[in-house]
C-alpha cells in the first residue's frame, strides 16, 4: 500500500538554504560581538587578577590579611641589581634598604655600594586613594542626581499636564542624554571650577557627573513610576487623599525599588566616565587621603584621585614594559571589576523586579 | 444611622407624568443643570439636566462612549485629573452646593463622594491598611477607632466573616469579588454621602456579581448610590431609577421599571431590548 | 440649617480654606517644587550653552588679533615667499617617489642588485640634485626674512605684555610704577621696511630660480618603463605649471599691504575652514578645526561601518530568530558590554589591540588589503574598532526596541500568507521598524563622535588632515579628534589664552553636532513612524 503524496512536505529549495545561511550570518554577527566583549574582559581579568592576588599579605595585627595593591597608595618602582640579583622595590622600601646597606658598609669600613636603579612612576604600591576617590565621587553625584532626577520624574509622571513647558523639559532631557561627556567636562570646568571658583574639587566633580547622569535617572524613575498602576492613584484620590499624600503613600513606595535598581546603571556610568572629571575633580597624584583635611569644609573643595583617571594616566603617561604592565592591568582589572559588579547587580535586580510586578 | 422613611423597593412604579425627568418622592440630593462637558475641544456631554434622589440607587446605562462614566466622574471631580477635561457650561450641585464654587475643595468633596472603580484596585497593603487608608490620610491614628471602623466597614461590605481572621494579609490575596467588596468597604470607611460605582461588576463572575448587587441593596439604606453599568439586567435588578445616555446626551430618565417596561423614547426602547449597543 | 435637615444627615461641608504660602496651598507648593526640579534639565542645558559661550566667545576676537599681527609683523609676507619654497619641496618629493618606484622595478622585476640599481640611476640622481639646488637663492632670502618677521612679532608681544602690566599696575593704583613701564609704540611701517625692501632681491632670485628650473627640466632622464617615463613627463609638466605661478606670487608680494584690515569673518573662516591646528609654534599659531573634525568623522565612520551590521544584525537575530533562552542570555551580555568603561577599552587598545592589528596587517598574504601593512600601532582603525564595540550595544538596544514595537499581527499576517521567516523579517519587520533602526544608528553615531577616552588613547593623535589620496588605506593613518584635543590640551593651556578659548569653541562645535544628531534621530522617528494601532 502506498501512502498518498503529502502536499505539505517540506521541499528542499534554494530559498530555504538561503534562509538558513542568512540566519547564520545574523547569528555570527551576534556571537562576534559577544566574543569581542569576552575577549576584552578575559584579557584584562587574566592579566590583571595576578596583580591583585599577589598583593595579598599577612599582617601581625588585625585584620591579619591585607592587600598591598588594593589598600596602599601608588609609589615609584625601583629596579636595581644587588649582589648580582635583580631586585624590585617600592619607593619607601628602596630608600630604607639603601640606607641600611650604606650604614652597614660604613660600619664595615667599606665604601658605600653604588645603586644604579631604574625608576618607574606609579608602578609600585597600590590604588587605594583612587578607589576611595571613585567611591566618593559616585556617592556624592548619585545623591544629587537621585534627588533631582526622582523629583523631576515625579513631576513629569504625576503632576505635569501635557503642555509647552513639559515638551521643553522632555526635549531638554532627551538632548541632555546625547551631550558628549567631554562637553560636560568643559561645562563643569567653566562653571564650577572657574566661575564659582570651587577649583578642582569633589564638589565640582559631583555636580558635573550628576548633571551628566541626570537623564538616565529621570528615565529610569519615570519607567518605575509608570509601572505603578493607575488604580492605586485613583483609588487613593477617590478616598479624599491629596495628590502628595497619594504619591507619598501609594506611588513612591511601590516605585522605589524600580527607581533604585535602574539607577544603579547610572552609577556604572558615573563610575566609568573619565572625561567629565579630568578637569573638574581628578588629580594625577595626591598623597593625602580625602578625610585627611584640616577643616570640614575643605573636604568638599579638594581634588581626589580616581580610578578611571588613574588608568588614563598609567596607560598614556608612562612607558609600557613588564614593570609598568602590572599596575596598568591591575588597575584596569579592579576598575572593570567594580563597574561590572555594579552593572550585573543592576541587570539581575531589574530582571527580578520585572518578574515580581504583579498588580 | 437607620433610615426611617425609606420607601419600599419599586413602590413608585407608575410614571407620575408624561415628562421623563420627574423627581420621585425622595428628596433630591444632586442637581445637574445644563451641563456641557469637553475633553479639549471634543464635547463629551451635551446639556445634561438631571436630579438624583437621596438614598436611592440610580443607574446610568448606555452604549460605550455615551458619556455615562464622564458624568459619574464629574460628580467627585475626578475629571480634574484629566488634562484638557473641563466644564464649559452648567453646574453640578450636591445639597445645593455648587461643586465648582471657588471655595469648594476637591479633596473634601471626594471624602464625601466616594468612588468604586471598574477594575478592583486594592492597594498592595494589608486588608486593614486598605480600609484605614482613608482615615489615616485625614490624620486619624487612634487604634481603637480604626479597629472599630475596620470592623464596621467590612461588615457593611459583607466581607467581615470572610476576612476577619486575616486582616493583616495583603488585599491582593483576596479573590476578585472580595477585592471589589474590599474597595467598597474602603470607600464606606470614610463615611461618604454618595458612592459612585463605575461598572463595579464588569470584571466579576456571576456569583461575585450577585454578592455585590446584594450589597448595593443594603448600602442604599445609608448611601446614595450611582452606578454606571453595561448590564441592563443589573440596572433592572438593583436600581430605583435609570438614566439612559446616548452620544453624550441624556435620552431618558425615569423609574427603572418604566425605562425597561415602558420607555418613552424609541432609542431607549431599542437599547433596552438589545437592538444596539 | 442643621435643625431643618433630617437628623441623620450630616451637613454637606465640602468647602475648606487651606493654609497658603505666597498664595499657594501646600499641595501647590509641592507641585511647584517638583516642577522646579524637572525644569533643571532645561536649566542645565541652558547653563552648558551659556558657559561654553562664556569661555569660548572671546576666541574670535583674539583670533582676529592673532591674524592681524600675522599680517602686521610681516609673517604673512614671508609666508607667501615660503609657499614657493614649499611647493618646490613637494615637487622634489614627487621626484623621490618616482625614484622609489624605479628602484622597486629594477630590483624586483629586473632582479638587479642595489649597487647595479644605483649605477643605473646615476643620471636620475644627478638630475634630481640639480633640481633640488635650484631653490637655494629663494631659500636663503626666506630664511633671512623669517628672522626679521619673528623679531617684529616678538617686539610686538613684549610691548603688549608691557601694556598689560601697566594696565594692571594702574588698576592696582600704583601710578608711579605704571609710568616707569617702558612702552614703545611700534612703527610697523619702519619695522617692515627691511622686509619689503627685499622684494627686488626676491624678484631676482625668483627669476634665476625659474630660469634654472626650466633649464633643468628641459631634459629629463630616461626611465626604463613607459609607465615611469610618463610619470617623468608629468613631472616636467608639473614643474612648468609651478613656474607659471611665480608671477602671481610676485604680484601678491607687490600688492601686499600690512594695513589691510582683517575682517571679523576671516577670524571665523580661519577656524571653520582652517586646515591647520598648530599651537605653541614659534612662528604662527593656527586654529583650524578641519583636521580635528575630519579625524572625528573618520573614526566615527569606521566605527559605524563595523558597528551597524553587527548591531543591527544582532538585534534582528535576538528579536526574530533566537530562542527564548538565547535571548535571555544575549541581551544582558550585550548590555554588559555597554558597561565596560571607555577608558578601559582605550587601555585595551594601547596594550593589546594596537599590536594585534599591526601584527595582522603584517601577515604576508593579507597585504592585498588597502593600507596593509601599517607601522603605526595607534591609528584611526584601532580607535574605530574599539568605538564600534561602544556603539554596538547602543545600536543593538535601540534597534531591538524598534523591532519589538512592530505589532505581532504584521508578522502573523505574513506567515499566514505562506512567507518564510526570512521573507517576513526582511520584507515586513525590518521595513516597518526602519525609522527606529535609522535613529538607533544616528544615536550610535552621537555616542561615538562624543567619545573621548578611546580616541585620546588610541587614535594616534597626529594633528593633520589624513591623506585621502591613499584611498581606503587612509583608515590606517593616525588622526586627532575634537574630543581628544580638548582632553589632551585643556590641562596644559593658560586660562583665558586664545588656545584655551579655541578649545571651548571646539567644545561648542561638538555640542552642536551632538544636538543636531539628536534632533535628526528624533525627527526621523517622528516623521516616518508608521501609525501602528
Amino acid at each position: 500500500m502506498s501512502l498518498p503524496p503529502n502536499p505539505f512536505a517540506a521541499k528542499p529549495s534554494r530559498a530555504r538554504a538561503a534562509e538558513k545561511s542568512v540566519f547564520w550570518v545574523f547569528r555570527l554577527a551576534t556571537y562576534l560581538v559577544l566574543a569581542c566583549g569576552a575577549f576584552v574582559f578575559g584579557d584584562i581579568v587574566l592579566k590583571g587578577s595576578g596583580t591583585v592576588l599577589h598583593g595579598f599579605k599577612t599582617t601581625e595585627q588585625f585584620p591579619y590579611i591585607t592587600n598591598t595593591f588594593l589598600f596602599e597608595s601608588p609609589e615609584s618602582l625601583y629596579v636595581f641589581e644587588h649582589d648580582g640579583k635583580k631586585v624590585e622595590m617600592g619607593d619607601k622600601e628602596y630608600r630604607a634598604f639603601r640606607e641600611s646597606v650604606e650604614a652597614k658598609a660604613k660600619l664595615a669600613g667599606q665604601p658605600a655600594p653604588k645603586f644604579k636603579a631604574e625608576s618607574y612612576v606609579y608602578s609600585a604600591g597600590g590604588i587605594w586613594p583612587c578607589i576611595v576617590g571613585t567611591v566618593l565621587l559616585v556617592l556624592g553625584s548619585m545623591t544629587i542626581a537621585l534627588t533631582l532626577g526622582v523629583a523631576s520624574a515625579i513631576y513629569l509622571n504625576e503632576y505635569a499636564s501635557d503642555g509647552k513647558i513639559v515638551r521643553y523639559i522632555r526635549l531638554a532631557i532627551l538632548n541632555l542624554a546625547g551631550v558628549p561627556s567631554i562637553v560636560f567636562g568643559l561645562f563643569g570646568f567653566g562653571m564650577f571650577v572657574i566661575f564659582l571658583d570651587w577649583n578642582v574639587s569633589l564638589l565640582a566633580g559631583w555636580f558635573t557627573l550628576a548633571f551628566m547622569v541626570l537623564p538616565v535617572v529621570i528615565t529610569a524613575s519615570e519607567e518605575a513610576l509608570k509601572a505603578v498602576p493607575k488604580g492605586f492613584r485613583e483609588g487613593s484620590l477617590a478616598l479624599g487623599a491629596t495628590k502628595w499624600q497619594t504619591i507619598r503613600s501609594n506611588v513612591l513606595p511601590y516605585a522605589l525599588p524600580g527607581i533604585l535598581t535602574s539607577s544603579i546603571l547610572g552609577i556604572a556610568r558615573v563610575a566609568g566616565e573619565t572625561a567629565p572629571i579630568m578637569f573638574t575633580a581628578a588629580y594625577v597624584v595626591r598623597d593625602k587621603l580625602p578625610w585627611d583635611v584640616d577643616k570640614f569644609s575643605d573636604f568638599f573643595f579638594q581634588g581626589v584621585m580616581a580610578l578611571p583617571y588613574h588608568i588614563y594616566v598609567v596607560s598614556s603617561k608612562i612607558p609600557q614594559n613588564e614593570y609598568t604592565e602590572r599596575v596598568q592591568y591591575g588597575t584596569a582589572f579592579v576598575f572593570l571589576g567594580i563597574v561590572a559588579l555594579i552593572a550585573t547587580t543592576s541587570i539581575v535586580l531589574r530582571n527580578k523586579l520585572r518578574g515580581s510586578y504583579k498588580w | 444611622m437607620e433610615t426611617s422613611a425609606a420607601p419600599a423597593k419599586f413602590s413608585v412604579n407608575v410614571p407620575a407624568s408624561s415628562s421623563a425627568i420627574t423627581p420621585g418622592t425622595a428628596s433630591t440630593l444632586i442637581e445637574i443643570e445644563n451641563l456641557d462637558f469637553y475633553y479639549d475641544s471634543k464635547q463629551a456631554l451635551f446639556d445634561i439636566n438631571l436630579k438624583l434622589d437621596d438614598r436611592r440607587v440610580t443607574a446610568f446605562i448606555g452604549p460605550s462612549g455615551c458619556g455615562k462614566s464622564t458624568l459619574l466622574r464629574c460628580l467627585n471631580r475626578m475629571n480634574d485629573l484629566i488634562d484638557g477635561a473641563h466644564i464649559k457650561r452648567g453646574s453640578l450641585k450636591i445639597r445645593g452646593v455648587d461643586l465648582h464654587r471657588k471655595d469648594v475643595d476637591a479633596i473634601e468633596l471626594r471624602k464625601r463622594v466616594g468612588m468604586v472603580f471598574q477594575k478592583s484596585n486594592p492597594f498592595p497593603k494589608s486588608i486593614y491598611e486598605n480600609i484605614t487608608y482613608g482615615l489615616r490620610i485625614q490624620g486619624v491614628n487612634n487604634k481603637a477607632r480604626l479597629d472599630e471602623v475596620v470592623e464596621k466597614s467590612l461588615r457593611g461590605a459583607a466581607l467581615w466573616d470572610e476576612v476577619k481572621d486575616r486582616l493583616h494579609e495583603s488585599g491582593l490575596s483576596l479573590s476578585g469579588g472580595q477585592q471589589q467588596r474590599l474597595c467598597i468597604a474602603r470607600t464606606i470607611a470614610v463615611e461618604p454621602e454618595v458612592i459612585l460605582m463605575d461598572e463595579p461588576c464588569s470584571a466579576l463572575d456571576p456569583i461575585a456579581t450577585a454578592k455585590v448587587e446584594e450589597l448595593i441593596h443594603e448600602l442604599k439604606k445609608q448611601f446614595t448610590i450611582i452606578i454606571v453599568t453595561h448590564s441592563m439586567q443589573q440596572a433592572a435588578r438593583c436600581s430605583d431609577k435609570t438614566a439612559f445616555f446616548y452620544m453624550g446626551k441624556l435620552i431618558e430618565y425615569d423609574d427603572t421599571r418604566t425605562i425597561f417596561m415602558n420607555p418613552g423614547n424609541p432609542q431607549t426602547e431599542a437599547y433596552v431590548s438589545g437592538r444596539f449597543g | 440649617m442643621s435643625l431643618e435637615s433630617a437628623p441623620t444627615i450630616r451637613p454637606f461641608v465640602i468647602e475648606k480654606a487651606r493654609t497658603r504660602l505666597f498664595g499657594l496651598t501646600l499641595d501647590e507648593c509641592i507641585h511647584a517644587f517638583f516642577g522646579g526640579n524637572a525644569f533643571m534639565a532645561v536649566v542645565v542645558l541652558a547653563l552648558i550653552t551659556v558657559f561654553l559661550f562664556r569661555e569660548g566667545a572671546d576666541f574670535f576676537g583674539q583670533n582676529r588679533a592673532n591674524l592681524r599681527i600675522y599680517r602686521e609683523a610681516g609673517l604673512e609676507y614671508v609666508d607667501y615667499m615660503r609657499q614657493q619654497e614649499k611647493d618646490h619641496t613637494a615637487l622634489t618629493r614627487y621626484l623621490f617617489d618616482v625614484r622609489m618606484r624605479t628602484v622597486k622595478y629594477l630590483t624586483g622585476v629586473k632582479g638587479l642588485t642595489m649597487a647595479q640599481t644605483n649605477a643605473q640611476l646615476a643620471a636620475f640622481d644627478d638630475f634630481s640634485s640639480r633640481y633640488g639646488d635650484t631653490v637655494e637663492p629663494v631659500r636663503g632670502i626666506v630664511a633671512d626674512l623669517t628672522e626679521v618677521a619673528t623679531a617684529i612679532k616678538t617686539k610686538f608681544t613684549v610691548n603688549e605684555d608691557a601694556k598689560e602690566g601697566r594696565r594692571q599696575l594702574l588698576a592696582g593704583g600704583k601710578k608711579d610704577e605704571a609710568a616707569a613701564v617702558a612702552i614703545t609704540n611700534l612703527d610697523f611701517k619702519a619695522e617692515l621696511a627691511p622686509l619689503v625692501g627685499t622684494l627686488p632681491a626676491f624678484k631676482d632670485a625668483s627669476a634665476t630660480f625659474a630660469k634654472n628650473l626650466e633649464q633643468v627640466v628641459a631634459t629629463v632622464p630616461v626611465l626604463p618603463t613607459p609607465e615611469l617615463q610618463s610619470r617623468m613627463l608629468k613631472f616636467q609638466q608639473l614643474t612648468r605649471d609651478y613656474i607659471a605661478t611665480f608671477p602671481a606670487t610676485i604680484h601678491e608680494l607687490e600688492t601686499w599691504d600690512y594695513t589691510k584690515p582683517v575682517p571679523f569673518t576671516q577670524s571665523l573662516t580661519a577656524f571653520v575652514f582652517g586646515r591647520e591646528w598648530l599651537t605653541a609654534s614659534f612662528w604662527q599659531d593656527w586654529y583650524g578645526v578641519i583636521p580635528l573634525l575630519v579625524g572625528s568623522l573618520m573614526v566615527s565612520f569606521i566605527a559605524l561601518v563595523l558597528a551597524v551590521p553587527l548591531g543591527v544584525g544582532a538585534a534582528i537575530y535576538v528579536n526574530q530568530i533566537a530562542s527564548a533562552r538565547e535571548q535571555k542570555l544575549i541581551k544582558p551580555a550585550i548590555e554588559f558590554i555597554s558597561a565596560i568603561p571607555s577608558v578601559v577599552l582605550g587601555f585595551f587598545g594601547i596594550a593589546v589591540l594596537g599590536q594585534l592589528l599591526r601584527a595582522i596587517s603584517q601577515v604576508a598574504w593579507l597585504d592585498w588589503i588597502p593600507g596593509f601593512p601599517f607601522a603605526e600601532r595607534l591609528n584611526a582603525l584601532t580607535a574605530g574598532c574599539l568605538l564600534a564595540l561602544i556603539a554596538v550595544p547602543t545600536i543593538f538596544t535601540l534597534a531591538e526596541d524598534a523591532l519589538n514595537n512592530v505589532p505581532r499581527s504584521f508578522k502573523e499576517a505574513s506567515f499566514a500568507l505562506g512567507a518564510s521567516r526570512l521573507q517576513t523579517v526582511l520584507r515586513i519587520i525590518v521595513p516597518a521598524s526602519l525609522s527606529g533602526i535609522v535613529s538607533a544608528v544616528l544615536l550610535g553615531l552621537g555616542r561615538v563622535i562624543g567619545e573621548t577616552m578611546v580616541v585620546l588613547l588610541c587614535a594616534g593623535n597626529r594633528i593633520a588632515i589624513p591623506d585621502f589620496t591613499a584611498g581606503l588605506a587612509v583608515v590606517t593613518q593616525p588622526v586627532h579628534t575634537m574630543t581628544g584635543i580638548i582632553a589632551q590640551e585643556m590641562g596644559e593651556v593658560v586660562r583665558g589664552s586664545i588656545h584655551y578659548r579655541a578649545l571651548f569653541i571646539v567644545g561648542i562645535v561638538l555640542f552642536s553636532l551632538a544636538l543636531l544628531i539628536n534632533f535628526l534621530a528624533q525627527k526621523i522617528v517622528r516623521k516616518y513612524r508608521i501609525s501602528i494601532g
